[in-house]
């Protein structure tokens, strides 16, 4: 699992890799850290090479959602292929996300 | 309903009455036929002897004059002696009482025109009297003409005669009187009393019911008896009836036969009848058959009654017995329903229940990869063996979708079969589980006969008994198991094959039950369902004719796993774990060549489960492992996760709400959900201190 943020004036990049299993999760975690503290800037979430997700994975989304919103910043998943968006499907996360 | 029955029993009384009173009328009239020809036969008799005796005594009259003629005719030359030549000649004959001549006119001159000496008898003496004159002129009597004209003697009708004292029945027997020169001096009549007739036909006749009657050729009465043995109005109405030539009627209170004299005068002899009396007897037997007909109708009209009441009984018993046989073809159906029909090619049952619903089971569902099956039995046959097993077939149901294991299976069951069961009924019963991955078949016995183990050959399999279900609710059923080989079967039945009895009274026996499944197993290609009908096939001919005296179920299980593929891991309980696991599952996915997004699924669903085991099954620093078992027979998949922590069923926690938005969302709980939606089924039990949970999804 690899995780990259690119930092920008309007808006917080963040670059998933791999497989977001529970072993990831922890890992990911902390590397996502810059987002939980937005300031106001959207979060975009490039998901493009991301081949899997559990719900550990979907925890910490669920985590950047929440404290977005409370400042009023929007969460972008960007480029969810099928199967992670099968699983965003069955949990209901299609309809709190915003896709791109 | 009862008005028409009674109707319609009145009618048969009805029917036979009149059937009985015909019979007895037919009966009356030719026993009446048969006493009047008697009566014909018996009056000819007496009425012929009596017109003999009668013609007797004219004879004597007869022969009185003849013998007296020559003096009478002598007495002629001398006039004055012709009194007593007449005297002579009623002297001979106590019946006469008179006589006289009639002389034809101027005979003597010397006597006038007119001259009738006459004698009548009085007392010990005669009386002498000369009686014609013109006054008496008795040339005009026709007895006199006819004799003279005719020259022939003549026998008068009767007529009343007053001798002054009295007046009394007199006939006249009139000759032709010719004198010894040749002429024809004039008529020589003597009077003969006929009242005395009438009893003296009558005196032999004992018999009251009838008398003789004397009457001339034109019907004119000759003699009667006396008042004492039939009233004058009797008499008169016979001779009305025979004036009217109505002599044989038996309809009428008289009934009169008659014959003719044969001889001079031609009279009738008649015999009357009192009806009355005569058929007496046959009136008397007549009413007696009433009596014994109406007795006789009223013991039928009783025994119709019982009849119809019991044709009645019988008949609400039929009707009673034809519900409740509907009701039972009802029940069979119902119980027909419950039991499996469609059989996948490795399995066959049947049950064939002695009456129309049976006591017996069979039953089989695959659930988890796993095949629970039973066979059983209740003691005694018909409803309430059904109801007990139908109850039975369902607590089956219930406690082996949630439970795996037979025994506890069993002992359920059990509880629940001793609760209430005052009859005392027990069912005995054997339940299984075979793991159609491992071939592992895990059994409990409950007082079931032994199943037949089907490899090379039938053998019985050596298990436990314990008892019947139904004796005691704690019975602590104990478990067995063993692992079939794919291509082995197990064969089930209940005592209704192997004690299937023929004529002889002898029992169809295990040994012919292993000798037929012997004989199939010699067949490379003899499938579950021709190995039972066979056995069926040879239970019935062996029974014959012999009806079914109990159910006959019979189920064979064949174990054939098809082409299996069988991994396994164990884990620790660290999250690094997880990354193995994933590793895991894609290659054994990817050894059955599934679609990545499937496999990713069930990775996912997997992921989950580990890693509840993983965070939560062991207390924090102790060392666990988590073992998954993956089996599949390229028509499905099954993963089984064991492990020895505390127990925990996933099937009892709630799945969390997916429809809540995103700031009411808990962070927890998707995870339960996820491994929910993603597979096809999940179950779990604990066993031997483990919890085990199985996750299958079909692959195909």
């Amino acid at each position: 699992m690899k995780t990259t943020i690119q930092e920008t004036d309007d808006k917080i990049v963040a670059i998933l890799s791999g497989e977001l299993d529970t072993a990831a999760a922890q890992e990911t975690e902390q590397a996502l850290q810059p987002l939980l503290d937005s300031k106001g800037k959207d979060v975009v979430i490039d998901c493009t090479e991301l081949e899997y997700i559990a719900s550990s994975g979907l925890r910490i989304l669920l985590a950047i959602l929440k404290q977005a919103k409370s400042v009023g910043s929007r969460v972008i998943l960007k480029n969810v292929n099928d199967v992670i968006r099968d699983v965003l499907e069955l949990t209901g996360f299609v309809s709190i996300f915003e896709f791109e | 309903m009862f008005k028409k029955s009674w109707l319609s029993r009145v009618g048969i009384m009805v029917i036979a009455a009149l059937m009985v009173e015909a019979i007895s009328v037919v009966q009356y009239q030719s026993l009446k036929g048969i006493m009047e020809q008697d009566m014909n036969i018996r009056s000819r008799i007496a009425m012929g002897a009596s017109a003999d005796r009668i013609g007797h005594v004219l004879e004597l009259t007869e022969a009185t004059m003849n013998e007296n003629m020559l003096d009478v005719r002598r007495s002629l030359l001398r006039p004055d002696s012709i009194f007593r030549a007449i005297q002579y000649t009623i002297d001979d004959n106590p019946h006469i009482i008179n006589g006289c001549i009639a002389f034809v006119p101027n005979y003597y001159h010397s006597k006038g025109y007119y001259f009738e000496p006459t004698v009548f008898k009085s007392g010990d003496g005669y009386i002498y009297k000369q009686l014609g004159s013109i006054s008496h002129d008795y040339t005009s009597n026709p007895a006199y003409r006819r004799v003279i004209d005719s020259g022939e003697a003549y026998w008068s009708d009767p007529y009343i005669y007053n001798t002054g004292e009295e007046h009394i029945s007199l006939i006249t027997y009139t000759c032709p009187l010719v004198d010894n020169d040749g002429i024809l001096a004039g008529a020589i009549g003597l009077d003969m009393e006929v009242s005395w007739l009438g009893d003296t036909l009558n005196n032999r006749q004992k018999n009251t019911a009838s008398f003789l009657l004397l009457l001339t050729g034109d019907g004119k009465l000759v003699a009667a008896p006396s008042a004492s043995r039939a009233s004058q109005a009797d008499v008169d109405e016979a001779v009305r009836l025979i004036g009217q030539g109505m002599d044989i009627s038996a309809d009428k209170r008289l009934a009169i036969r008659s014959i003719t004299m044969k001889r001079e005068p031609h009279w009738q002899v008649a015999q009357v009848y009192y009806t009355d009396e005569i058929f007496a007897p046959i009136r008397k037997m007549r009413r007696q058959h009433m009596v014994l007909i109406a007795l006789g109708l009223a013991i039928l009209f009783f025994m119709i009654d019982r009849f119809a009441r019991s044709e009645r009984k019988l008949r609400e018993a039929t009707a009673e017995q034809a519900r409740i046989s509907g009701e039972l073809s009802v029940a069979r159906d119902i119980q027909q329903e419950m039991l499996p029909k469609v059989f996948p090619p490795n399995i066959y049952g049947t049950i064939v229940p002695a009456r129309e619903v049976g006591g017996d089971i069979f039953d089989f569902y695959v659930r988890d990869g796993k095949l629970f099956f039973c066979v059983g039995d209740v003691t005694g046959k018909g409803v309430p063996a059904a109801m007990l097993m139908s109850v039975v077939h369902s607590l089956f149901r219930t406690f082996s979708s949630r439970i795996d294991s037979p025994s506890f299976i069993v002992r359920e069951i059990n509880s629940q079969v001793c609760r209430g069961n005052d009859s005392y009924m027990f069912v005995t019963c054997l339940v299984g589980c075979l793991d159609l991955y491992t071939g592992k078949l895990e059994y409990c016995n409950a007082g079931h006969d032994k199943p037949f183990l089907l490899t090379s050959s039938a053998d019985i399999m050596p298990l436990r008994s314990n008892l019947p279900m139904g004796c005691f609710p704690d019975f602590e059923y104990e478990e067995e198991s063993c692992v079939l080989e794919p291509g082995t079967s197990i064969f089930l039945y209940t005592d209704g094959l192997t004690e299937a009895r023929n004529a002889y009274k002898q029992f169809f026996g295990r040994d012919r039950v292993k000798s037929v499944l012997d004989a199939c197993l010699a067949k490379p290609d003899a499938t579950p369902e021709m190995m039972v009908n066979s056995l069926l096939d040879a239970a019935k001919v062996f029974m014959d004719k012999v009806p079914q005296s109990d159910d006959l179920t019979m189920l064979l299980i064949k174990y054939q796993p098809g082409e299996l593929v069988r991994d396994q891991i164990t884990l620790a309980n660290e999250t690094e774990e997880v990354e193995r696991l994933g590793e895991f599952i894609k290659d054994y996915c990817n050894t059955l060549g599934l679609d990545k997004k499937i496999v990713s699924g069930i990775r996912l669903a997997l992921e989950e489960s580990v890693v509840n085991v993983i965070n939560y099954a062991y207390p924090e620093q102790e060392k666990g492992y988590v073992t998954i078992y993956a089996d599949s027979n390229r028509e499905e998949v099954r993963f089984t996760i064991v492990d020895s922590g505390v127990p925990f069923n996933p099937k009892s926690v709630l799945s969390a709400d997916t429809t809540l938005d995103a700031l009411n969302r808990p962070i927890g709980g998707l995870g339960v959900h996820l491994t929910r939606k993603l597979m096809d089924s999940i179950s779990y039990c604990r066993k031997d201190g483990k919890n085990v949970l199985s996750l299958t999804k079909t692959i195909v």
